[in-house]
């Protein structure tokens, strides 16, 4: 079935589990859907826009009122809407960030995290993660202090993420900030994985800017997020415009440069909004989709080679794990080669494992149902049994 | 051709999107349980009525 020339209408989580790693917390609400419906269009949330003529100021739809309950949600003083977490890092390090200037961040950062650190012309420090996978607060003053040694001076701004996406680790963001503030270092909380997944409180967690997703973890379209600052920091990233044409002697207004104006000016927004309240309310509920989680992964644990390469316990629902003992001793000789864990799991209804990945794959239960966990946990039980490898869970 | 149209419109789109949700919920095997059965039966007589009204509003 097409929805236009050559496009297939995508009906993947409608026909299977979808265990995306990124594409777990970005499904829409049926709310976000009906909005998308309602307000496809380009520039379809500005019919009512009036004087100031800014996106955070219009009240039909009620986008104002939007960005102060995402800001007293996540506890910080001033949000912008943004296109994806991405542009959240840019605006901060292009505030802060002048060429030649170390930036800290971390061994275990996303990659959009070092190209607004290049954008901006500074240099890249990464605080190493240790042998668990986890940054702490003591490696990062280590790396300061190498810094200082090296370049004189302290670096000018940290980004540190929560949640890492490699491992779906949890960092000890607020020691880590308790650190970088001993320093004056402003620090990003990147909340890619958090913000609309578990509670957020960014004052509580020392932050003076949080980033989120709207795509990865807020059931938003892409692409979308939101940056929140802190009262202090609101006029630095959120100043207003001050140029003047020369031959039209024009000014704009309040338009924000670091926003480029307006930033989500139709289905983006409305579609974030129209999840707000229900994501307010799920992240409130993580434990559920962490005993999801817990079953998926004794499943694969009974699974005689299979490692958990993130830190265990799992406290997330996105998990790096280690087949090469067991679903990648299978690729060797079958005559599908490593395709055939994809192909047995498509079989069973389930997708979003990189196609012939059994080697080290990542995989997100975020937004299962008991039943649908239940599914996986049995499927790869018996695609393990199947293909002759030793497991001990049981199947219901 | 009437809002009364333009409503019923996005109604029927808006119990669409419901019964995805549902589709979604109960993916891979779709089989329902006692409560998803209830809601598919009321989200698709809801559908109907709309569709009935639609008909009305524009074939008349």
């Amino acid at each position: 079935m097409r929805c236009g020339n050559g496009i297939e209408a995508r009906q993947v989580d409608e026909l299977f589990i979808n265990i995306d790693p990124i594409q777990a917390g970005g499904r829409l609400t049926a709310d976000a859907m009906k909005a998308v419906i309602a307000f496809g269009d380009g520039y379809s949330v500005c019919d009512n826009c009036r004087k100031p003529n800014r996106l955070d100021y219009i009240s039909k739809p009620p986008i104002a009122e939007f960005h102060k309950d995402v800001a007293k949600w996540l506890n910080m003083d001033a949000v912008r809407t943004v296109p994806g977490a991405r542009r959240g890092f840019q605006a901060v390090a292009h505030t802060y960030v002048k060429k030649g200037d170390p930036v800290l961040l971390t061994s275990l950062s996303h990659y959009t995290e070092f190209l607004a650190i290049e954008e901006a012309g500074g240099i890249a420090r990464e605080i190493p993660a240790n042998g668990q996978m986890l940054v702490t607060p003591e490696a990062a003053a280590a790396k300061i202090e190498a810094v200082i040694q090296e370049s004189g001076r302290a670096p000018v701004l940290a980004f540190i993420d929560h949640v890492d996406y490699q491992y779906g680790n949890i960092h000890d963001f607020t020691g880590i900030a308790k650190v970088a503030h001993q320093y004056d270092i402003p620090v990003v909380y990147n909340g890619a994985y958090t913000v609309g997944i578990l509670p957020v409180d960014g004052k509580a967690l020392g932050a003076d800017f949080v980033v989120g997703s709207g795509h990865k973890s807020m059931a938003a379209p892409a692409p979308s997020g939101v940056l929140a600052v802190t009262a202090e920091r609101e006029k630095e990233v959120f100043r207003t415009t001050a140029i003047t044409g020369d031959v039209t002697n024009r000014t704009f207004g309040i338009k924000e440069p670091e926003m480029m104006g307006c930033t989500l000016m139709g289905v983006t927004l409305v579609g974030m909004m129209a999840s707000f309240p229900h994501v307010k309310e799920r992240t409130k509920h993580f434990d559920r989709e962490l005993a999801n989680h817990h079953t998926v992964m004794e499943a694969l644990l009974s699974i005689d080679g299979t490692k958990c390469l993130s830190e265990y316990p799992r406290k997330h629902t996105m998990t790096r794990i280690n087949t090469i003992a067991s679903f990648d001793k299978v690729a060797e000789t079958h005559k599908k080669r490593g395709y055939y864990l994809q192909s047995a799991l498509e079989e069973r209804g389930i997708t979003g494992v990189i196609p012939g990945a059994t080697k080290i794959w990542k995989f997100n239960t975020y937004g299962t149902t008991r039943k649908q966990a239940d599914h996986l946990a049995r499927s790869f039980v018996e695609i393990a049994r199947e293909n002759g490898l030793a497991a001990r869970g049981q199947i219901s | 051709m009437s809002k009364r149209a333009v409503d019923m419109t996005f109604q029927a789109l808006f119990t669409l999107t419901d019964l995805r949700v549902l589709l979604r919920e109960t993916a891979p095997s779709h089989e329902f349980d006692t409560d998803q059965r209830v809601q598919a039966q009321r989200l698709l007589e809801n559908l109907e009525r709309q569709v009935g009204s639609l008909k009305q509003e524009m074939l008349k």
